[in-house]
């Protein structure tokens, strides 16, 4: 009988970001087990609105309307099955300033992972961050120039332009691998899943909608596990 | 000369909250981003902010006679209302300490074409001429004073003028409380260069796109004294140039005329000469940014014209110029820190007992920090001292702390 161990994180997400406490915990597995599949679709029909600038009085006109933008969630394992703190060095991923709108508007990454910030509008814009997971300002920068930031804490971190109010992004930072962010169909899978229990949470838009308790068998069976958030 | 409290105004802003208090309750914390009612037909935004400083003896502060910039509480509710996507309703309900609930602004905007290229605003509108005015919330002024073209008040006044040269030096310095023989003989404060404080009333069109755009209104009142109706059978015509010739820089050149003095004081004095009773104004404004640093300079020449009456007569326009610089430098994601400095200058004025500026020059100098707490709640501080050449106090250094938040 082989022994592995499984690492439990905690709250490893919420709403504010809430730092990681990681406790390892022994037990005993079988020998042969295969990994599983959790997959699904998370349905939002919560009504979302256009983020909207704060409305002025003081224009000389109307500022340009936008459509909503694409609001994905974001499915993750709340325990982290062991090993999953084995993450490679440092990735890189992308978050672009287009039609002042941040493209993607939820970003998943590891810790570890560089984020750039190339700006493609015509006009300036100004990332910026206070959250506790991650503070950054990086200043005013035009069309054709990026600026990045590495993430060293697991959290949710909310983005903003100091210059254009409605712009708004997530970047949600995990301790592990087990994450999956929904497509335009709102489905996910989260693959490479070692046999056990666990809690499957949902995230959308600052806050973690609902909860799941999912187990994968040793057979390394796909389990579905499927959302509605009202 | 400042408006009451009108009841549809404490109405409008009790339904406002009213609407808006259930999602306030459900966030149990002041929210980030404006309320959206109706489908997002309706947006509400708001902001309150909490000013303490110094006693100011030498008034160089206040924006009338009993409201120190630096010494007031003020709380503000803007709304729009979409009609449809090319018509809106925008209004603007503010509560201030010595000032009550005021319909600061209201005016109905109208988009006639697709392409966005065209605004028409009717109404209580927001005013054309310079920078600062549109920009004149503690949220968008990194400082807490106001520049000096914006908000000091001169020894002018639109409802009362001076028979003499010698009326009008003896109240160099004191623009704080003018009383003059001719018109309203009840002693009030003069008026800023550019009311900041009070919008005007009328018909405003912008044409232009992202890199050129132009801004061309008529209104009832003048620069120093907007108003809601009409209390001299004249107009204002005021237009804005903006040019953004790469996103770091844009400058603008404005300009302005209309009839300034009231029909009281021509009643009072039949004999004045036609024609003198106007202000006119040219401005020019830029601001530039790069990294994490701001730079925005105004300059303003203003002249009224006030009707010679006696002598020693007042001929010629009373002008003035004045200007500011200010930089704004973000030093950690939370702080930043900032700086003006501000002069005006008026022009020499003949009396009896020989030759004075008609106004003291006056000059600020005022630096700070701010800190934001949250997204929406920042906390400023900042020093402001003044000299002026005239008046009772002519040197004073004022501290001030403001605490501020909106969404």
């Amino acid at each position: 009988m082989t022994r592995r161990f499984t690492a439990l994180a905690l709250r490893a997400l919420t709403a504010r970001g809430a730092s990681v406490l990681v406790i390892a915990l022994a037990g005993d597995a079988p020998g042969a087990a295969a990994d599983g599949t959790i997959t699904g679709t998370v349905d939002v029909r919560r009504s979302l609105l256009v983020t909207e600038s704060r409305p002025s009085s003081a224009g000389l006109g109307a500022a340009p309307r936008r459509p909503i933008e694409f609001r994905p969630a974001v499915v993750y394992l709340e325990k982290a099955p062991g090993g999953a703190f084995e993450l490679p060095e440092g990735g890189r991923a992308s978050m672009d300033q287009r039609d002042q709108v941040f493209v993607p508007h939820v970003l998943a990454i590891t810790v570890g992972t560089t984020v750039d910030f190339p700006n493609n509008d015509l006009t300036f814009h100004n990332v910026f961050s206070l959250s506790k997971t991650k503070s950054f300002d990086l200043g005013r920068y035009s069309r054709g120039k990026s600026k990045s930031v590495r993430f060293d804490r697991p959290g949710v971190v909310q983005v903003f332009c100091d210059i254009h109010s409605h712009m708004r992004a997530y970047i949600l930072v995990f301790a592990h691998r087990y994450f999956a962010v929904t497509d335009r169909a709102g489905a996910y899978s989260i693959g490479g899943v070692p046999p056990g229990t666990y809690t499957l949470a949902v995230w959308h838009e600052g806050e973690v909608r609902d909860t799941r308790t999912v187990t994968v068998s040793d057979a390394g069976a796909t389990i579905d596990a499927s959302f509605v958030i009202r | 000369m400042r408006p009451r409290p009108r009841p549809i105004a404490v109405a409008i802003l009790t339904t406002v909250l009213w609407a808006a208090s259930p999602r306030l309750v459900r966030a149990q914390h002041w929210p980030t981003e404006p309320v959206a009612l109706a489908g997002g037909r309706l947006l509400v935004g708001g902001d309150v902010s909490a000013t303490f400083g110094s006693e100011d003896p030498g008034w160089f502060t206040y924006t009338d006679y009993e409201t120190s910039a630096i010494r007031r509480l003020r709380a503000g509710v803007t709304f729009e209302a979409r009609a449809t996507d090319r018509v809106a309703f925008l209004a603007e309900i503010r509560a201030e300490t010595g000032v009550g609930v005021t319909p600061y602004a209201w005016y109905v905007r109208i988009g006639p074409l697709a392409s966005g290229l065209v605004d028409i605003q009717a109404g209580r509108i927001p005013p054309v001429f310079g920078a600062f005015t549109r920009r004149a919330y503690p949220q968008d002024n990194p400082l807490i004073g106001s520049p000096q073209t914006y908000q000091y008040l001169t020894s002018v006044r639109a409802d009362a003028v001076p028979a003499t040269a010698d009326d009008l030096l003896s109240m160099r310095g004191r623009g704080w409380l003018v009383q003059y023989p001719v018109g309203d003989a009840v002693p009030h404060n003069g008026v800023a260069t550019v009311a900041a404080e009070q919008w005007d009333t009328g018909v405003q069109v912008r044409v232009g796109s992202q890199v050129l755009s132009g801004a061309l209104a008529y209104t009832a009142g003048s620069l120093s004294q907007p108003r809601v109706g009409n209390d001299n059978g004249g107009g204002q015509i005021a237009g804005r140039v903006a040019w953004h010739p790469v996103p770091a820089l844009v400058v603008g050149v404005s300009a302005a005329r209309g009839v300034f003095v009231a029909d009281n004081v021509r009643e009072a004095r039949p004999d004045a000469p036609a024609g003198h009773d106007d202000q006119r104004a040219l401005g020019i404004d830029a601001e530039a940014s790069w990294g994490r640093w701001i730079v925005r300079g105004e300059y303003v020449a203003n002249a009224w014209r006030l009707p010679p009456l006696d002598t020693p007569r007042i001929v010629d326009p009373l002008t003035s110029q004045a200007g500011y610089l200010e930089a704004k430098v973000r030093l950690l994601p939370r702080l930043y820190a900032a700086v003006r400095g501000d002069t005006m200058r008026f022009t020499s004025l003949q009396g009896s007992a020989g030759d004075d500026t008609w106004e003291a020059n006056v000059s600020r100098l005022e630096y700070g920090i701010g800190f934001t707490i949250r997204r929406g709640l920042l906390f400023k501080t900042s020093v402001l001292s003044n000299w002026r050449d005239g008046g009772r106090v002519r040197e004073s250094h004022l501290g001030a702390v403001q605490l501020l938040c909106w969404f």
